[in-house]
């Protein structure tokens, strides 16, 4: 799969913006602040319609405009498709193929998109919400319905700690309707449980070797599920159910007290260890990047897996964080299959086989010079 | 700002309808001042009537202009079947169907602690006095396939259980006439889940 074009009208600093792209490598240049990143932005942004960066999307709008849009032609599976996203005051449109999806999970799934930008370092020693961020939405993305999921998880989850907190000032009010939402959450929330627990499982079949290869051999990666429910993960879902029932019956009281749903997979975490040892704790900073850097390839691989096609790949000034042996050993998986684009300042330090062969693009204050 | 005070009246008076913005207002205020008197007059006393004379059925809570409702009113509908819809607005869509011959219960909303909107809030006190003296033998829960909706089906079918009244829920999945192939993986799950012996 890959973007061969994609055009940007009052996006971030661009103002008006057509570019045409290599299916193979594509290399972004410039100084600081010139707006690579927004151009990365603008892609991740197609695939999944909400940025990387910020969850308010009038950011993205140029400054004294009125909206911004972001179209881009897709070739998957040899079909051409176009996708589009307007963002206005109003809110957002997302279309495929010209028509209008109302739902994300009508939309998301249709461009795969794998990111790793500087922040992705955080993924091992970052707070759990960055982990459960990159699970839900890898899951998203080969598994569309896993979205619709993860909204009703979230609107009940919304419903049932408004209640809860209505319920800490009156305790002695009707529980019924807490009986209710506790129901609905569960419901929800173990077929969540249960998808991640399958997700996983594919990730580490994928991460493991990739991890052992980028490490020379000298490191074996191990994922866990860090639980707020005691669930395994040889569980299926009609033995989650019952556990979960259990754990609401048993926390309702401390739940009421403090206003607020205590369990459930939005407290739940990842875990990584490097030779038996919890790299988040333990783990040097070296390792801590190794590891973000296997499990990003591991999505690459795993999507390719489930959908059928590479997705496309944004490596967002992270070439210069790695030493060189990672570097040449991300650039050799991605050789010749993954369409790729690269933000650097400095071509500097990649290596000139994978330049030559590259799209060179200079970002200079908004506007863009195609060197080759 | 630049209309006579008259217009610009009406044009507010549109902006308060849902689904009107600025400019439909502005069109549909225009479009007045072109229509006959009489089309005029006759639509003013529509809208007032609407708001005066019409209320809500002290049985069923739907709208009505007398009390009780045609529907509760008529003898030859089954007392012993009832559908509880959200919305007015619901119960014409299942009258239309022309099959359903048992009676309604209209809850104006559901439940939403999120919004503020507690069991209190909807028409659900009068559903279970109704329950207790007309000898109902099924409700049926018909509020919309959403959280809430849910939610609210939820709340009254565990209510409602301990009398012993049959409880159904109207079945989700794919419309009519549709093509399988075109149905997202929610409703297609959801049409699985309820599949039914042949």
């Amino acid at each position: 799969m890959h973007i061969s074009e994609l055009s940007l009208r009052s996006f971030r600093n661009y103002n008006d913006l057509s570019l045409t792209f290599d299916d193979q490598i594509n290399v972004i240049i410039g100084d600081n602040a010139q707006g690579k990143t927004n151009l990365m932005e603008a892609i991740y942004l197609l695939a999944f319609s909400r940025s990387h960066r910020t969850p308010r999307d009038k950011e993205l709008i140029q400054w004294d405009k009125e909206y911004a849009k972001i179209k881009g032609s897709i070739i998957k599976r040899n079909r051409r498709f176009p996708l589009e996203i307007i963002i206005s005051n109003k809110g957002k449109k997302a279309k495929l193929n010209h028509i209008e999806q109302k739902r994300l999970s009508d939309y998301i799934g249709a461009m795969n998109v794998v990111m790793f930008a500087p922040e992705d370092l955080n993924l091992v020693k970052g707070s759990p919400q960055v982990r459960r961020r990159f699970i839900d939405m890898e899951i998203g993305q080969v598994q569309p319905a896993y979205v619709y999921h993860l909204a009703q998880y979230q609107k009940v989850l919304k419903q049932r700690n408004s209640l809860l907190k209505d319920l800490q000032r009156k305790p002695e009010a009707d529980r019924t309707m807490l009986a209710v939402l506790t129901d609905q959450l569960i419901e929800h929330g173990a077929l969540i449980v249960e998808r991640r627990f399958r997700f996983l499982q594919l990730l580490r079949k994928w991460a493991a070797p990739i991890h052992e290869g980028i490490s020379r051999q000298l490191e074996a990666l191990e994922i866990t599920y860090d639980a707020s429910v005691k669930v395994s993960e040889d569980m299926d879902l009609e033995t989650i159910v019952p556990i979960y029932q259990e754990k609401f019956t048993d926390i309702e009281t401390k739940e009421v007290e403090r206003g607020t749903t205590l369990a459930g997979p939005h407290r739940d975490d990842l875990m990584f260890f490097v030779n038996g040892k919890d790299v988040q704790t333990y783990g040097s900073q070296g390792q801590q990047r190794t590891t973000a850097l296997s499990l990003k390839l591991a999505e690459i691989e795993l999507i390719k897996s489930e959908v059928g096609e590479y997705p496309i790949l944004l490596l967002d000034d992270v070439l210069s964080e790695l030493d060189d042996f990672r570097r040449s050993h991300l650039l050799h998986t991605i050789q010749g299959k993954v369409q790729t684009f690269v933000s650097t300042t400095s071509v500097e330090g990649i290596e000139h086989e994978v330049i030559d062969q590259a799209g060179i693009f200079r970002v200079d204050n908004g506007t863009i010079d195609i060197e080759k | 700002m630049y209309y006579p005070e008259p217009i610009s009246k009406l044009i507010d008076s549109f902006t308060k309808l849902p689904g009107i913005g600025p400019k439909t207002a502005v069109r549909l205020a225009f479009f007045v001042l072109e229509m006959e008197e009489d089309d005029v007059l006759d639509f003013a006393k529509s809208l007032v009537s609407a708001k005066r004379e019409l209320t809500h059925c002290s049985t069923c809570g739907n709208i009505t202009d007398q009390d009780p409702c045609s529907i509760c009113q008529d003898d030859s509908r089954d007392n012993k079947l009832i559908c509880v819809v959200q919305d007015p607005k619901d119960v014409i869509a299942m009258e239309k169907m022309k099959e359903f011959s048992g009676k309604y219960h209209v809850l104006h909303g559901a439940i939403s602690p999120m919004d503020g909107i507690g069991p209190e809030d909807i028409n659900v006190a009068s559903l279970i006095n109704r329950l207790k003296d007309e000898g109902v033998e099924e409700l049926i829960l018909a509020t919309n396939p959403n959280v809430e909706g849910e939610a609210t089906a939820m709340y009254i079918s565990r209510l409602v259980k301990p009398s012993g009244i049959r409880i159904t829920r109207i079945a989700h999945g794919l419309p009519m006439g549709g093509d399988l192939e075109y149905a997202d993986e929610v409703t297609l799950s959801k049409a699985m889940e309820g599949r039914r012996e042949l």
